[in-house]
């Protein structure tokens, strides 16, 4: 109980955070790009684009490893099956690599 | 005498192994279950708009 303010106000400030620059946001103003290798790129860098995407970027790294654990495969190939499914479904005006590394428009 | 009895109730077998070696392939099979799993798993991730 004495933890729970603390905490609350954590969290808190943690979701306000957050909300200052959704990933949606992100790329939806073309900040950052979905590379072929399963982890977003900064685009148009700044402290807040930076900040968001080391930190998406690190969840990812977390849920690809619990999926090829739990398969018997590599990290990096989950990445890869990853980011072809995000490219795919990739928004008109989303920034991504094509297969050669370049990058594109969709 | 007695050596060629013992040399005629000796029984003789002889299992000859294929010079062919046997193989079982199912990787095929197990590749594609993993395959069909992960793109499920993976699918949920993509759902998540905090990460993708």
């Amino acid at each position: 109980m004495k933890y729970t303010l603390p905490a609350l106000l954590v969290s808190l400030l943690l979701s306000f955070n957050a909300s200052a620059m959704t990933l949606q946001d992100a790329k939806n103003n073309a900040l950052v790009g979905e590379q072929i290798n399963g982890y977003l790129a900064v685009i148009t860098s700044s402290a807040e684009v930076e900040a968001l995407v080391t930190d998406i970027n690190a969840k990812r790294l977390q849920h690809y490893q619990r999926i090829a654990q739990k398969n018997g495969l590599s990290t990096a190939s989950v990445a890869k099956l990853a980011a072809e499914k995000a490219i795919e479904a990739a928004n008109t005006g989303h920034i991504y690599q094509d297969k050669k590394g370049m990058w594109q428009t969709k | 005498m007695l050596i060629s009895l013992v040399s005629a109730c000796t029984p003789t077998v002889r299992i000859e192994p294929s010079d062919k070696p046997i193989v079982i392939n199912l990787n095929v099979k197990i590749e594609h279950d993993i395959r069909i799993k992960v793109d499920k798993e993976l699918d949920n991730l993509l759902e998540n708009e905090q990460l993708f």
